[in-house]
């Protein structure tokens, strides 16, 4: 139903040029960045976010305002980053975002930037989105014109400079640390936590990274005031969220709703439903790295906490749809063969696991299977969890984990019909 | 050219990593002098200039189709690098060809949402189409063909890019249309420059040899010999930071016929 849709950053999207900085200011936009800079305190900034129960669109979901404030007060310098490393299979909010409302983005990272009192803040765009980065390279320098940033932002004395960043293809690089790695100009690998990037991050310094959806929202919940997106939705994680909806549907594509609305409701009442004929089989919530929901959880309200006492995780809000055409060992297969090529391999258990699990569904796919492949894989799903530095390897088993033990006939019936080895041959 | 070129003298003796040294007839060290102030632009929007790796990396890549070894090696000259380390940096980005590629790179996703809309079908039209399988590049040096994961347009699946620029919904018939256009000069994406003609692939290693995979594993490019011993890196990062390394490397080729380079190496 298109109630169910409420258009907060999708607003104008297909409709209005606003990449053009004179659009985007006839919708109000700027407004709240030059109210903070000339009337509020970074202070101010930080209490309204925390006020709102943001929680991050990225994947993790972790409080907004909370990460700010782990900032130490010590004088060093800070930095605000901002994560475009859209790269989580199934998911594609971003790249409309940044394509199609750079401003929005813009003023979302400078609100972010000021509220932390940070003087230059970055965004790290992935390398894939050539045309995205054009875009937000041509919005900045209207918004660099307009006195909005670099020095001296509109003769208020605070100094404010916002450089962009491209990626050159590494998944990996949207988990934080490895991003700020990357940024740093090293390989895109992980680094051990603690320390935080809010204690040690680029450079060494406190540094803060955030969703792109996530700041984009800064600008609203500075207009509307913090009431206003905390009372949208469960309590504990409220507000609006962009579901990226693709696979067997009719309609895939972006959709912002209240949190909370059901996986039922998203599937058939934004996305249209099935393809005509087709029944239901399940649901990847939160984009590659999440477990298979099935029909049992189709009322499961989409939030964060819901999806996770579900059995699975929102993520970074991208939903995969499967009907009864799907064949859940390549399913499985496409996945763990992303997981496997993307391991930046620095620890053994996500750099060797994903590669021997993704020839193991290879030979089975094959039709080289051997009576144990079955069950080595609904045990290797749980040898790879909480052993590695970032989630990465952590991402690897759930989905599989989840469709081998629900559909576990489809994994046999690629065991060879006749004669099948106990072992492979050496 | 930002204070780099050391000599104008006779070439020789120097070694291929220090590109700072005017090779008379060296295209590649025209482009290095051309690019200065883009580069010098870069450097100086970062606290660090090591940040300005990657886009340095792009930069190069844009003007000379692929990261050559000339390439990394005026990286690490710019930023105060060894060779090694941003060899080791560059080769972690599946964006940047480490040898020459096609004037089109096409890159079709074959990640989840694709797969379901069929995107086996369409890869492999293109495989047989191309007479190419992934990672390879076509005989004549127009095609190279990638199958990559989740572009973030799984909406419109299936999905490629042509040169990082998107298409959307593949069938057959719009795949037989764009490598009809691709061939006859009428696609609307500009071809990627291609300064040497490519080989079969334009990745040093294999995609399987690149981690462990029940191989060998990854060495940290900061710490050689995994024992901690730093000195070699020590020892580079002192010639580099060294303004008349270069000038006495000449002086001391200059005594030692041995150095001479050939004809080849000059040109990299």
């Amino acid at each position: 139903m298109a109630d169910l849709v409420t258009k907060i950053l999708t607003q104008g999207i297909g409709e209005k040029n606003l990449r053009d900085i004179a659009v985007y200011r006839a919708t109000g936009g700027y407004t709240q960045l030059t109210r903070a800079y000339t009337e509020l305190s970074s202070k101010d900034v930080l209490e309204i976010t925390s006020g709102s129960n943001l929680r991050g669109r990225g994947g993790a979901g972790f409080p907004t305002g909370r990460k700010w404030s782990f900032l130490p007060d010590n004088g060093r310098p800070r930095y605000l980053v901002c994560n475009c490393d859209e790269a989580e299979p199934g998911t594609f909010k971003d790249h409309m975002l940044l394509e199609e409302t750079p401003h929005q983005i813009i003023e979302g990272i400078l609100l972010g930037a000021y509220g932390i009192g940070s003087h230059h803040a970055f965004i790290y765009i992935r390398g894939e989105f050539k045309r995205g980065y054009e875009i937000f390279r041509d919005a900045l320098a209207q918004a660099r014109e307009a006195g909005l940033v670099g020095k001296n932002v509109l003769g208020t004395g605070y100094d404010l400079e916002l450089t962009i960043h491209r990626g050159a293809g590494a998944y990996i690089c949207g988990e934080e640390t490895g991003l700020l790695n990357s940024l740093e100009g090293r390989r895109g690998e992980p680094r051990l936590k603690p320390p935080f990037p809010a204690i040690k991050g680029l450079y060494g310094e406190p540094t803060v990274v955030n969703n792109v959806e996530t700041l984009a929202y800064l600008p609203y919940i500075m207009k509307n005031g913090p009431e206003w997106f905390a009372k949208v939705g469960p309590e504990r994680s409220p507000g609006y969220k962009i579901v990226s909806i693709s696979g067997h549907v009719k309609k895939p594509g972006n959709y912002e709703v209240p949190m909370g609305t059901t996986i039922r409701q998203l599937i058939w009442e934004c996305a249209g439903g099935l393809r005509d004929g087709r029944t239901f089989m399940g649901v990847q919530p939160g984009g590659g790295s999440s477990a298979c929901l099935f029909e049992e959880h189709l009322d499961t309200p989409y939030d964060f906490d819901s999806v996770s006492k579900a059995g699975s995780m929102l993520g970074s809000g991208a939903m995969v749809v499967f009907d009864d055409t799907t064949d859940f060992v390549k399913a499985a297969y496409t996945l763990i063969r992303f997981f496997a090529h993307e391991s930046c391999g620095q620890c053994t258990p996500c750099r060797e696991g994903g590669h021997w699990i993704e020839k193991t569904l290879a030979r089975l796919l094959d039709g080289r299977g051997v009576a144990s492949d079955v069950e080595v894989l609904i045990s290797a799903a749980h040898q790879l969890t909480g052993l590695n530095l970032c989630a990465l390897g952590d991402s690897i088993e759930p989905f599989l984990a989840s469709v081998v033990k629900r559909f576990e006939s489809q994994f046999r019936a690629y065991l060879p019909k006749t004669g099948v080895p106990e072992k492979v041959a050496v | 050219m930002n204070g780099h070129v050391t000599s104008d003298g006779p070439d020789v003796g120097v070694p291929d990593w220090m590109p700072g040294v005017h090779r008379p007839g060296n295209v590649f060290d025209e482009m290095i002098a051309r690019l200065a102030p883009e580069v010098d632009a870069l450097v100086a929007q970062y606290e660090d200039s090591r940040s300005a790796l990657l886009p340095m990396a792009h930069l190069y890549q844009d003007h000379e189709g692929y990261v050559s070894p000339n390439a990394i090696a005026a990286i690490a000259y710019r930023l105060g690098l060894t060779p090694a380390v941003v060899e080791s940096t560059v080769s972690f980005y599946t964006l940047f060809y480490r040898k020459p590629v096609g004037k089109y790179m096409l890159q079709v996703c074959r990640n989840l949402s694709c797969m379901l809309n069929g995107a086996e079908e369409i890869m492999a039209y293109f495989r047989e189409r191309l007479g190419v399988d992934h990672l390879e590049t076509t005989g004549d040096g127009l095609f190279s063909y990638e199958e990559v994961e989740c572009l973030a347009a799984c909406d419109r699946a299936p999905c490629m890019q042509v040169n990082l620029e998107f298409f959307f919904d593949l069938t057959k018939a719009n795949v037989d249309d764009m490598l009809a256009a691709m061939r006859g000069g009428t696609f609307p994406v500009k071809p990627l420059v291609q300064t040497k003609p490519p080989g079969r692939s334009w990745h040093v290693v294999q995609e399987a040899g690149k981690k462990s995979a029940g191989g060998v594993g990854v060495v940290d490019p900061n710490n050689a010999g995994g024992l901690g011993d730093r000195s070699g890196i020590i020892m580079l990062d002192r010639l580099l930071a060294d303004p008349s390394f270069a000038q006495r490397t000449h002086e001391r080729a200059a005594h030692e016929p041995n150095l001479q380079p050939n004809e080849e190496d000059a040109h990299g």
